[in-house]
């Protein structure tokens, strides 16, 4: 639970440069065991003692870009945060001996810049924009 | 006999030179199109590099960057002036209600205590006039569509339509009924599409901070300035 005594251990614990990144993109004073990092620079954490975490907040991500977002997670990780896999990828034998030859490299999700998935499409337009087209004044008597 | 011969080479050869592997596709495609302004093997795919990540290089060129990127004094502070107004926006999107069939459940449960809408921002208000998002969860069909452009219109700008769900997206199951709309972009104009069927409450959040992101692309001040 967010605690003034928890906010001061976290604080001693990760130090006060620490803290502030935290409080800047986690917006809670955390702490606790570093689990790995992913090729994309994501730290990883888990601090499994209900007393300082609570439980189902027990394991985190510090992202590595300014410009945050959930899909900056890779697929080895994803499994590891929300509970998919017990152990980390750092960690999991299975994981380590099994990756598929045929998996693509991690991308994120592109929306919004010239990377943005564009599905193959050859139909025409749903709607054109609209040309106004009007007579001219005076009518067709003029 | 030599005829026939002659013709089954033929037909061969036809076959042949269809069955092949395809070379070279880009040197025939440039021939017939106009010139690319960079050729697409120099631009990476991935990146697992923090300090310039996919999300970077896929900015590469484009407007937005240009626009993000400010070329004198004005155009800072104009972007700064951009990027509080895109924080206060983002901070509170007070999304329209519209529930027209089973998304609306998966909406509402966005709203209830596991995806707890509320920890963004995000609060439903029933009126269109102090909402800036439309939800648009569920089939919209023709009868509904006025409707459903008249609660647009009452909304004040700036103003966000996501649409829920394939029924709302392209008509889905009732694509080919003909009294539903095939796709709500056909009556209103859509920033985000969420996918499913219906989508679960956890897409429609994605589908939320997506939005968060497009409206912290917003750069109107600076382009403004710039015509």
């Amino acid at each position: 639970m967010v605690s003034l005594q928890r906010t001061i251990r976290s604080i001693r614990r990760v130090g006060l440069r620490e803290w502030w990144r935290q409080m800047q993109y986690i917006g809670d004073a955390k702490s606790g065991r570093f689990v790995g990092k992913d090729q994309f620079g994501n730290r990883y954490y888990e601090n499994l003692n209900p007393e300082e975490e609570v439980p189902g907040r027990h394991r985190w991500v510090d992202y590595a870009q300014h410009d945050y977002n959930a899909t900056q997670v890779p697929a080895e990780w994803h499994s590891w945060i929300h509970h998919i896999r017990k152990d980390a990828p750092t960690e999991d034998r299975v994981m380590q001996n099994l990756s598929p030859p045929w998996k693509a490299p991690w991308v994120e999700n592109l929306t919004g810049t010239r990377g943005a998935y564009r599905a193959y499409n050859t139909v025409r337009p749903k709607y054109e924009a609209w040309e106004p087209k009007s007579t001219p004044r005076g009518g067709p008597s003029a | 006999m030599s005829l026939s011969h002659f013709h089954s080479a033929l037909a061969n050869a036809g076959r042949r030179a269809a069955l092949r592997p395809q070379v070279g596709v880009y040197a025939a495609r440039q021939l017939h199109s106009s010139q690319r302004a960079s050729s697409p093997s120099s631009i990476p795919t991935d990146s697992t590099n923090p300090a310039e990540p996919i999300t970077q290089i896929a900015k590469r060129g484009s407007n937005q960057l240009s626009l993000e990127t400010p070329s004198n004094k004005a155009e800072y502070v104009l972007s700064t002036l951009d990027k509080i107004a895109n924080w206060a926006r983002q901070g509170s999107m007070w999304p329209m209600t519209f529930g027209l069939a089973c998304c609306a459940v998966e909406m509402m449960h966005m709203a209830a205590a596991r995806y707890d809408q509320d920890r963004l921002g995000v609060v439903f208000r029933a009126s269109p006039r102090q909402s800036d998002i439309m939800i648009v969860a569920g089939t919209l069909t023709n009868k509904m569509a006025p409707a459903l452009r008249k609660v647009y219109d009452q909304m004040p700008e700036p103003r966000w339509v996501i649409s829920m769900g394939s029924c709302a997206n392209g008509g889905g199951y009732y694509h080919y009924s003909y009294s539903v709309v095939r796709g709500c972009d056909r009556i209103v104009p859509v920033d985000i599409y969420v996918p499913g069927c219906p989508p679960t409450a956890e897409a429609l959040l994605y589908g939320m901070l997506q939005l968060q992101r497009k409206m912290r692309r917003s750069r109107k001040g600076v382009l403004w300035y710039r015509k």
